[in-house]
């Protein structure tokens, strides 16, 4: 089947079959590996992206459910010229160990962010609940989105 | 497999007429039933672009909630948080963000799990279930909805609930194995009002005690008039082992359940409102 | 938004630093093996055994050849030499006809692509004899039971046995006036390392065998891929790409051997990656032990002796098992100073799932032995837990149970006060 679809802000026309999990499509069709698969079963969030504003474990829609819906992915947010506030705290707090769950860390963060800029600690709190580290304890992580949020001062 | 995006009702109920045709809401329980092959379907109806399934609204004394309402919905309605407090709450400990963005009321009914986090909240809140089909619409309480299996003929849509506004108080709390993501090990609900300091109204559900939600009618014949102090709470939650004990029988869990939902009533009672200021302490 | 992030705050030492990886990692540019792809791959999947102990009688593999897409079906008779394995080589490749746990790889389908493979996989049919299974290391290792790996380990399942003895048993139970004795079990435990288990494989313009992979190991990978598939040293090449937490559980052999095969075989690049599920079958986990101790004190609170038998469970495999159980034999006595000491420590091999590196490599376990029978001689002699410590840490000239001398660095009464006025007033319970 069809779906249209835009990703990381560019309209995209593809061919999937009814079975395929929007994961699978950014992964293997557009590769868009940023997004990355833990479990499979929306236990871990590193598949995590955000669609129309709103995040989603990509494992658990079909391509098809996306289709007419602005998705955006790790590789939508900044460059290493231009890094987004969010990647920029990760990288200062050294929030980031195996980086496996970084992408969907920083999109819930960023998707968070994006419809409160100045949310409190428990607020932060729940907004990463869906994003399982293995490495680091979470400390780190959750500074750096109140960092990202002006809220922690150099 | 094939997919369908239909967006009126009557759409839907065509394309959910033809053999092997599932309904599809949010998904975050169907899609993992596909890939593992526990479910199969010839297609998928999603029901994502039918507007009036998607809508929260007051008419006159009730709450209409359509089956496609999202937990996240849910969480940030005003009137839920207010009017349905136990389910407001029930829709917090469910899943994550990413989880209660795409999954739905109707979906939660549907799949019918166990632990089904709103179906407690649902039931001590007195919801009727709307179920549409070719032959029209018909209005179940949920609680008579769960005694049958299946829940509804094949074909038939869940087009959503309506809750009765009757000005009463309502609770909810869940043991789970941690706070976010985790699969209710327990669950319960409450609904009550206050009259002349005795309790009237009581209502009493649980979760994950059995194979599906349920009302105690025994608990609420119990409580019913009892004086809203401290040993309000305390006869809730030595009554609510026995239900339990009857619920889980011989079952692995029963023994820990038998203790733990002790604690689960006393912290659903603590969680509503007019309970709060110290009368259930 | 500003792009800009500082480097380098202060000096080298004390300094602020930004880790080098964070960058990809943050931008989601960081490649692990289920990232990385090459013109032609095809995909490989597993067939494993359900059953924890088993006889394989015979495969029957036509279904699976013919299916839609596959490249090739590989069988033990396809491994140059099948076995590999930190210490010992007991682990095979694929499974030629005894399966030891459930998870073990009995066949590898290749095909086209992931989907073809997983379907190929269950058209395999393998014919088991299903044995009774050794789940229980005490029961493994008495006398008389039947051994699980007689070529390797001999007639027994005790992989190992350390003796740890030190001063006389006899005379530190004579001067003890307090005993307490107690049985304490640690279960069983997975890292759950976020990332799955992948690996890309495939052979270079020079001939030379190429493995992507996330490892902890690269040049022992490197080693027992090429032992198993009879290539030299210099024939292969490892390389370790981004690694989504490890934590022990990567230090063996998972896809590394049989993604590699696949390409040798069939000269293309080769894909393999675990779900989630495939992964909890194919990696090590941490010991269960069960430990017996028996510990001595005087009235005065001074430790006289400790008598403790501490049994790992090893699983179907020895991995490191020797290594962690020395190290749990070693670490057996805590902190503490105690002038008599008898440890013996096994490793046992069962029919449950291989154990090996886990974070605090088998010092971790005996933790709750030890630190569980000061509280209770606490209780006995009325001191409270601090106290009944710090009468018994190793100071600087202490000797350990295994005889050394500590000369330095003994950080024990330092962090114990460090740490009192957050206990409150913790006394004995």
């Amino acid at each position: 089947m069809k779906i249209e679809l835009t990703v990381n802000g560019v309209a995209r026309i593809l061919e999937v079959e009814p079975e395929e999990r929007l994961l699978d499509v950014l992964r293997e069709r557009l590769h868009l590996t940023g997004t990355k698969e833990g479990c499979g079963e929306g236990e871990c969030g590193a598949c995590t992206v955000i669609m129309d504003g709103k995040t989603v474990n990509s494992c658990m829609v079909l391509a098809a459910q996306a289709d007419g819906h602005a998705v955006t992915t790790i590789e939508g947010l900044g460059n290493r010229g231009s890094l987004h506030p969010v990647q920029k705290a990760f990288l200062e707090e050294g929030a980031v160990q195996c980086g496996f769950c970084t992408p969907g860390m920083v999109l819930s963060a960023k998707a968070l962010l994006d419809r409160s800029p100045h949310p409190g600690k428990e607020q932060i709190a729940v907004a990463m609940s869906g994003n399982l580290c293995r490495c680091t304890g979470y400390d780190k992580i959750l500074r750096a989105v109140e960092r990202a949020a002006g809220e922690v001062k150099e | 497999m094939y997919y369908v995006r239909p967006e009126t009702v009557a759409e839907v109920l065509e394309a959910g007429e033809k053999p092997g045709m599932l309904y599809l809401a949010g998904g975050t329980d169907l899609i993992l039933k596909l890939r593992r092959q526990e479910v199969q379907a010839r297609g998928l109806v999603d029901l994502q672009a039918v507007a009036e399934l998607r809508r929260i609204r007051v008419e006159g004394d009730r709450l209409e909630i359509g089956a496609m309402v999202s937990f996240a919905d849910l969480l940030n309605n005003d009137q839920v948080a207010t009017e349905a407090r136990a389910l407001w709450l029930a829709c917090r400990s469910m899943g994550a963000p990413q989880i209660r963005n795409q999954a739905t009321l109707g979906g939660n009914l549907a799949n019918c799990s166990p632990a089904a986090d709103s179906l407690p909240a649902l039931l001590v809140l007195q919801a009727q279930v709307r179920l549409l089909s070719h032959s029209g619409e018909t209005l179940v309480p949920l609680a008579e909805l769960l005694e049958r299996t299946p829940l509804w003929p094949s074909g038939t849509l869940l087009a959503g609930f309506r809750l009765p506004l009757t000005g009463g108080a309502s609770g909810f709390a869940k043991l789970g194995r941690r706070q976010a993501l985790a699969i209710a090990r327990l669950s319960a609900a409450v609904a009550l009002r206050e009259e002349n300091g005795r309790a009237s109204g009581v209502r009493l559900a649980f979760g994950a005690a059995g194979k599906r939600a349920f009302l105690s009618a025994d608990l609420a014949e119990k409580l019913n008039g009892l004086v809203l102090d401290g040993g309000f709470t305390e006869v809730a939650c030595r009554e609510a082992r026995k239900v339990i004990s009857r619920a889980l029988g011989e079952r692995a869990s029963a023994p820990y359940k038998r203790e733990a939902v002790a604690g689960v009533v006393r912290e659903a009672l603590a969680s509503v409102e007019f309970m709060k200021s110290g009368e259930g302490a | 938004m500003n792009g800009t992030v500082g480097g380098t705050v202060g000096g080298t030492v004390g300094g602020r630093v930004l880790r080098e990886d964070a960058w990809g990692k943050v931008l989601g540019q960081a490649a692990f093996p289920a990232d990385v792809r090459r013109e032609g791959q095809i995909y490989a999947v597993a067939v494993r055994s359900p059953h924890a102990h088993a006889r394989i009688r015979g495969l029957k593999l036509d279904e699976a050849r013919k299916a839609e897409g596959v490249v090739a079906v590989l069988t033990s008779a396809d491994v140059p030499h099948n076995g590999h394995g930190v210490l010992y080589r007991d682990q095979p490749v694929l499974v030629q006809d005894h399966v030891r746990m459930a998870g073990d790889p009995v066949v590898l389908v290749g095909a086209e692509t992931l989907a073809e493979a997983r379907t190929a996989a269950g058209l395999v049919e393998v014919d088991y004899e299903v044995l009774p299974g050794l789940f229980d290391p005490e029961e493994a290792m008495k006398e008389g039971v039947p051994a699980l790996h007689p070529e390797i380990h001999g007639s027994t399942n005790i992989v190992y046995h350390l003796p740890v003895c030190k001063g006389n048993v006899a005379k530190g139970w004579a001067e003890a006036e307090v005993t307490v004795e107690r049985d304490y079990q640690t279960q069983m435990l997975d890292h759950a390392f976020l990332q799955p288990e992948a690996v890309l494989a495939y052979v270079d313009e020079r001939g030379h065998l190429v493995v992507e992979v996330a490892t902890q190991y690269a040049h022992y990978d490197r080693g027992e891929i090429a032992h198993a598939l009879g290539l030299k040293f210099n024939q292969v090449r490892v390389k370790t790409v981004s690694v989504g937490g490890a934590f022990g559980g990567r230090e063996d052999i998972s896809l590394q051997i049989m993604a590699a095969l696949m390409a040798w075989r069939t000269l293309r690049p080769v894909k393999m990656e675990n779900t989630r599920e495939e992964s909890f079958h194919s990696h090590s986990k941490r010991h269960p032990m069960r430990m017996h101790y028996k510990t001595g004190a005087t009235r005065a609170g001074k430790l006289t002796v400790l008598e403790a038998r501490i049994v790992g469970d090893a699983g179907a495999y020895a991995s490191w098992s020797p290594n962690i159980l020395r190290k749990a034999a070693i670490h057996a006595t805590g902190p503490y100073e105690i002038p008599n000491v008898r440890v013996d420590a096994y490793a046992v091999l069962t029919n449950n799932p291989y154990t090996g590196a886990m974070r605090g490599f088998g010092a971790a376990q005996p933790v709750l032995a030890y630190e569980s029978q000061m509280d209770l001689l606490a209780r006995e002699l009325g001191l409270s837990p601090m106290e009944l410590r710090l009468r018994n840490i190793c100071r600087v000239g202490s000797e350990t149970a295994t005889g050394q001398v500590l000369t330095g660095s003994v950080g024990m009464e330092e962090c114990l006060k460090a740490v009192k006025s957050y206990l409150g007033e913790v006394s004995a319970r």
